[in-house]
């Protein structure tokens, strides 16, 4: 099987606080980490290899830090990875993305085909989850987002099921290969690599595509040129004015109840 | 010709998420401005209904595409009617749902389209000059806002929460004109094939609570929920988790209230033991009127809190919960 | 394949380790480090102050980096002794303390080691994060390589070993491979290690140029003393970064237990101190840490080094907390182990009398003197209370007497200092401390 996953470095947000005052991210050496749900997608990729044996490329658009998240997914058994790097490709919004990726992608599809493509549910730094079908669109093979779940059921026919998470409920679903997937976190559980692993990602330098080569991009497809949406103006969110704060001390707790409960006649909920 | 607003209306099984009906409701206001119509998109299967059902909720015409192969979502189906559909006519502005089905097609057709696509929209209004539209959404955590304008493609696109607008009123009485059109796909063409559906045990409907009961932090442990749970029942509302309480495991995700959970509107938002960090404020600022019991007179909370009292959520539970028995008592004598 | 034999492993990627490695992958060594962090300074923690001069010794055009792995210079540096209520401030700047170069930087660990851990790649190092140290092994006597948490690989379920005549342990203060290594004879024991906490306080803008003086190239060291322990042994500390503070407080371990204090507590208790919370006034706190700092650990020390194995930095006890100097130490004794190491290969001879070189350079250099010369320092003011819990209070009563005296007759008031004096410590108490303080400084 030929597996393609596409991650992205993001600042990691756990550690993150915005200072109240600039509205800049306040990041005191925190570095950043892979997309969580990438990580989800990258532990499938590997539970595949190690089953059913896979070959696996990894590709990334970013600055050249991105080489981390690379090195990362050696660990999980990547054989070969791709930065894509290039001052060009900066700013691109979801379109130019994608068009990036995918042009990246069909590139490499070249070698061999792939069976299987592997996005992340969404990234977290902007939570738009439109990467992933933007490229399943762009190379013209079918979408499954929001998949929990992923077997294969008939190996020799590229037949797979995948559950996918809906609001109300889980759907099944059977396809041909190939197919795109976004990864929720259910798909797969990160496996603790073994050492050889994490030397061979201590060791690695991926391979770099710029806006040229080895793909001579169309500039006016990429990064803030490429991209149709524009940032019209950024502002700090007014807060609406409180209303009363009573200390529960100096009140008392029956009458803080009574004034709860005014609330809730109030509004027509008692 | 009049610029079209554009909403794809969302169903299931002939119910329609009121996400569609609520934008439907602001593409009525955008196109006035425009000087435009706001229009309705209905796919699926025997929907006859739901397209009627667009026009009571405002939609100056529908466009129908009523198949057997729209029986339930899928992607590839969908998002090809839409797309044709879209260049056929060409809209100036079309708007999903941000739930899982319209973050799931609107990704695809604005691809295929070559335009913008903004995701998670929490505003939208247009620009007086321009005539764009603004798409405003959080940030960095809803620390930021950021407005988005997409001014050189077409149809301008995005993904609205659900919440973000009022369900506007329905009138069975409206008439307008419904356009039947083609899907023009046979089911062999489709590679992705349903073969079964699990149904959720209980789909929690926490965007729609008119109360919610939420707890965070504070509350100090996994049974402090059971608490909230029995006030939230008696109300007829649902409970509600900060992400803290969430990612303590006292709580499912589906409960979380925020920037990475749910953006609700309730009537009453009673928040116990939440500081009100930014990213839980945006999901729940919105609400009508907030509640909030914090020990720390400095919590953000109360800084957005329309009542606030400073003190411990375990003093005032049990008081508030016995004191709302006996009133239901009342009510029923 | 992957190799899994070095010229010589690295155990632990804080400055100690990286020091040594640095050295060893220069003279061509074949070196690997191994560290458990995500990355190198994932979780480390400290105050924050590094001596320039250090850092140089490793990394010569440091000032030629294009960023500097460092917060704020230290321009001013000092004492504030605390009362219950009040402070006295010793600080001192001057003009050259301005120049640059500077002397001294504030840091962070984890853009300080991550740094450190570029410049090792730089060199040559294989620096490999995420992989734990279990075990050593040994053979023949010989230490040989190490045993990691990590499986040999992903069929093989057996820990993997990596392979080296040379293994140098710079796992810091937990030092449980030294003591495997059979270096040190025990743990650390509570009187001999520091709890520290610590809390990186972020101010609104433009709060800590103005509220401490600051401007952009110019920074403020002081360690806080008396009621920032609560009078025990101990010290406190505060530093200024770039854009927030790092604020914190120590106590020997044992004290903790004894007068059942919680580290957490004791800073909360320091941050409402009324001299100090106004300066921390609308402080948003974006870290909170703590970790232990070997206090003179150094001589329960048997050996620097054995068969195949040396150890270095906090492992070894490295720290000289009077001086705030801890990560200098670090990366010298990384130096000379990497020199000896290099001596080693070069004999091809890994025993423990080759090794020693190392030893024999500690023994010689500054670090040793001045370790040895405070060694007692520890046990001095452990015995000596009256320096932590009688004299930062007095030396704020007297100052207060004295600066509010207007309107009463000197006399009078030189008097009720006195006695004062004479009621808190007493003169023969006082002539004792002085006696002994002396002769602890001349060495005994
Ligand atoms: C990218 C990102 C996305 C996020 N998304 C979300 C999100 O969607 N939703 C969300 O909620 N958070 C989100 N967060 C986390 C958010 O920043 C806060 O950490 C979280 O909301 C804090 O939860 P809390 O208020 O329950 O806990 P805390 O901040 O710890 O507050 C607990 C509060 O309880 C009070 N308290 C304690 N005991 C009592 C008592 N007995 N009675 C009354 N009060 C008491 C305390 O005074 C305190 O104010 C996100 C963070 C990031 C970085
Ligand atoms: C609160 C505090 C304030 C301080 N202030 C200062 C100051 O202002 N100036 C100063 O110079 N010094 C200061 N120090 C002391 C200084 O931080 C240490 O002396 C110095 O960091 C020691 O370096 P090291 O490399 O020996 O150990 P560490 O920095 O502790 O590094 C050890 C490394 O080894 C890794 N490790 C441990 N065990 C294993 C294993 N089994 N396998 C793999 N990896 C392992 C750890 O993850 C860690 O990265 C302070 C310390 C503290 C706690
Ligand atoms: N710059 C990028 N490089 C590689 N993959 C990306 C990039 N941006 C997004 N993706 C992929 O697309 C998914 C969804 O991202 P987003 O649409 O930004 O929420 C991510 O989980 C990644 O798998």
């Amino acid at each position: 099987m030929n597996i393609l996953v596409s991650i992205k470095q993001v600042p990691d947000t756990t550690n993150i606080r915005i200072n109240p005052e600039t509205g800049t991210l306040v990041r005191e050496g925190v570095p950043s980490i892979v997309n969580p749900y990438d990580v989800h997608a990258l532990a499938l990729a590997s539970l595949l290899k190690r089953l059913y044996g896979a070959h696996i490329t990894v590709i990334t658009m970013g600055p050249p830090q991105a080489e981390e998240a690379l090195k990362e997914a050696v660990e999980f058994g990547a054989d070969r990875v791709i930065l894509l790097s290039d001052r060009k490709f900066a700013g691109a919004d979801t379109l130019a993305t994608s068009y990036t990726l995918a042009e990246a992608i069909k590139y490499l599809a070249q070698e061999a085909p792939f069976d299987l493509f592997l996005f992340g549910k969404q990234a977290i730094d902007g939570d738009t989850a439109q990467v992933g079908p933007g490229v399943a669109r762009r190379l013209g093979v079918p979408l499954i987002t929001y998949a929990v779940k992923l077997e294969i059921i008939d190996q020799e026919k590229k037949e797979v099921i995948v559950h996918r998470k809906t609001a109300s409920g889980v759907e099944v679903l059977k396809v041909t290969l190939p197919v795109l997937i976004t990864c929720d976190k259910e798909i797969a559980d990160p496996p603790f690599s073994p050492l050889p692993e994490l030397i061979k990602a201590a060791q690695t330098k991926p391979e770099i595509f710029n806006a040229q080569r080895p793909i001579p991009y169309k500039r006016e497809k990429l990064g803030l040129k490429g991209s149709p949406t524009r940032v019209h103006r950024v502002y700090t969110p007014q807060l609406k004015s409180a209303g009363d704060i009573l200390f529960v001390s100096e009140i008392g707790v029956s009458e803080a109840v009574e004034k709860i409960i005014a609330v809730l006649k109030d509004r027509g909920i008692l | 010709m009049k610029p079209l607003v554009w909403v794809f209306v969302e169903q299931e099984e002939g119910k329609v998420h009121p996400v569609s009906w609520e934008l439907l409701g602001k593409a009525g206001e955008l196109a006035q401005e425009l000087d435009g119509v706001a229009e309705a998109l209905v796919l699926g299967h025997q929907v006859e209904s739901v397209a009627r059902e667009a026009i009571s909720y405002g939609a100056d015409k529908v466009y129908l595409i009523d198949d057997p192969v729209l029986q339930y979502y899928r992607n590839e189906p969908y998002a090809q009617g839409v797309i044709n559909l879209c260049k056929k006519y060409k809209p100036e502005i079309l708007l999903l749902g941000a739930t899982p089905v319209g973050r799931d097609l609107a990704g695809s057709i604005a691809t295929s389209l070559e335009t913008g696509l903004t995701a998670d929209v929490t505003g939208l209004e247009i620009d007086p000059k321009s005539k764009n539209l603004i798409m405003t959404r959080p940030a960095f955590g809803g620390n930021i806002m950021a407005s988005i304008i997409c001014p050189n493609h077409r149809p301008q696109m995005s993904t609205v929460r659900p919440r973000t607008f009022p369900l506007p009123t329905k009138d069975p009485s409206r008439q307008a004109e419904i356009i039947r059109e083609e899907l023009g796909l046979r089911e062999e063409e489709i590679r992705v094939k349903r073969v079964d559906f699990i149904p959720k045990d209980k789909v929690v409907n926490l965007e729609y609570a008119e109360v919610i009961v939420a707890g965070g932090r504070g509350l100090g442990k996994a049974q402090g929920f059971s608490l909230l749970k029995e006030l939230a029942q008696l109300l007829g509302g649902e409970v509600g988790a900060s992400r803290a309480a969430v990612d303590a495991g006292w709580i499912d995700y589906e409960y979380q209230v925020g920037q990475t959970g749910k953006t609700v509107r309730p009537k009453v938002y009673l928040a116990l033991g939440i500081s009100g960090a930014i990213q839980h404020r945006v999901g729940m600022q919105n609400a009508d009127f907030i509640i909030a019991v914090n020990t720390d007179p400095k919590a953000p909370i109360f800084r957005i809190a329309d009542l606030g009292l400073v003190g411990d959520l375990y003093q005032i539970l049990p008081p508030l919960i016995e004191a709302i028995k006996k009133e239901r008592g009342h009510g029923k004598a | 394949m992957v190799r899994l034999n070095y010229d010589v492993i690295v155990v632990g990627g804080g400055p100690a380790g990286m020091a040594a490695a640095i050295t060893c992958a220069r003279a061509g060594l074949d070196t690997i480090l191994l560290e458990r962090g995500r990355f190198a300074g994932a979780k480390n923690l400290f105050g924050g102050v590094v001596y320039t001069a250090s850092v140089l010794s490793l990394v010569p055009d440091l000032f030629s980096a294009s960023r500097l792995p460092f917060e704020r210079p230290v321009t001013e540096e000092g004492w504030w002794i605390l009362s219950q209520d009040g402070v006295v401030k010793i600080t001192h700047t001057n003009a050259t303390l301005r120049e640059s170069p500077p002397r001294a930087f504030t840091a962070f660990r984890a853009k300080f080691d991550a740094w450190l851990a570029k410049q090792a790649q730089k060199a040559g190092v294989l620096v490999v994060p995420k992989v734990r140290v279990i075990d050593l092994l040994i053979k023949d006597n010989f230490v040989c390589g190490v045993q990691t948490d990590r499986t040999a690989s992903w069929d093989d379920h057996r820990p993997a070993q990596v392979k080296a005549p040379v293994v140098i342990l710079a796992e810091g203060v937990n030092r449980i491979l030294s003591i495997k290594a059979g270096l040190v004879p025990r743990d650390f024991s509570p009187k001999e290690v520091a709890l520290s906490v610590k809390e990186v306080l972020q101010l609104p803008k433009g709060e800590l140029e103005s509220r401490f003086g600051l401007q952009k190239d110019t920074g403020l060291a002081v360690e806080l003393l008396g009621e920032a322990s609560l009078g025990l042994p101990g010290t406190g500390f505060l530093y200024t970064n770039t854009s927030c503070l790092s604020l914190g407080v120590g106590l020997f371990l044992i004290d903790y237990a004894t007068h059942n204090i919680k580290p957490y507590a004791l800073l909360e208790h320091l941050k409402r101190h009324p001299v100090l919370a106004p300066l921390l006034a609308e402080a948003e706190t974006l870290e909170y840490g703590a970790h232990l700092i070997p206090e003179w650990g150094f001589f329960g020390l048997a050996k620097l080094c054995g068969n195949g194995v040396l150890a270095v930095g906090d492992a070894v006890g490295l720290v000289n907390p009077l001086f705030r100097e801890g990560t200098n130490l670090a990366i010298y004794s990384g130096i000379l182990a990497g020199k000896a190491a290099i001596y080693a290969h070069k004999k091809g001879n890994f025993g423990y009398h080759t090794l020693r070189l190392y030893e024999e350079a500690l023994k010689d250099s500054y670090i040793y003197q001045d370790l040895r010369y405070f060694r007692k320092l520890k046990t001095f003011l452990q015995q000596n209370k009256s320096f932590f819990q009688t004299y930062p209070y007095l030396l704020n009563e007297v100052l207060h007497l004295y600066l509010t005296a207007q309107g009463r007759a000197k006399q009078e008031v030189f008097k009720e200092i006195c006695q004062l004096i004479r009621k808190q410590r007493g003169v023969t108490g006082l002539l004792g401390d002085f006696v002994r303080a002396m002769k602890f400084l001349k060495g005994w």
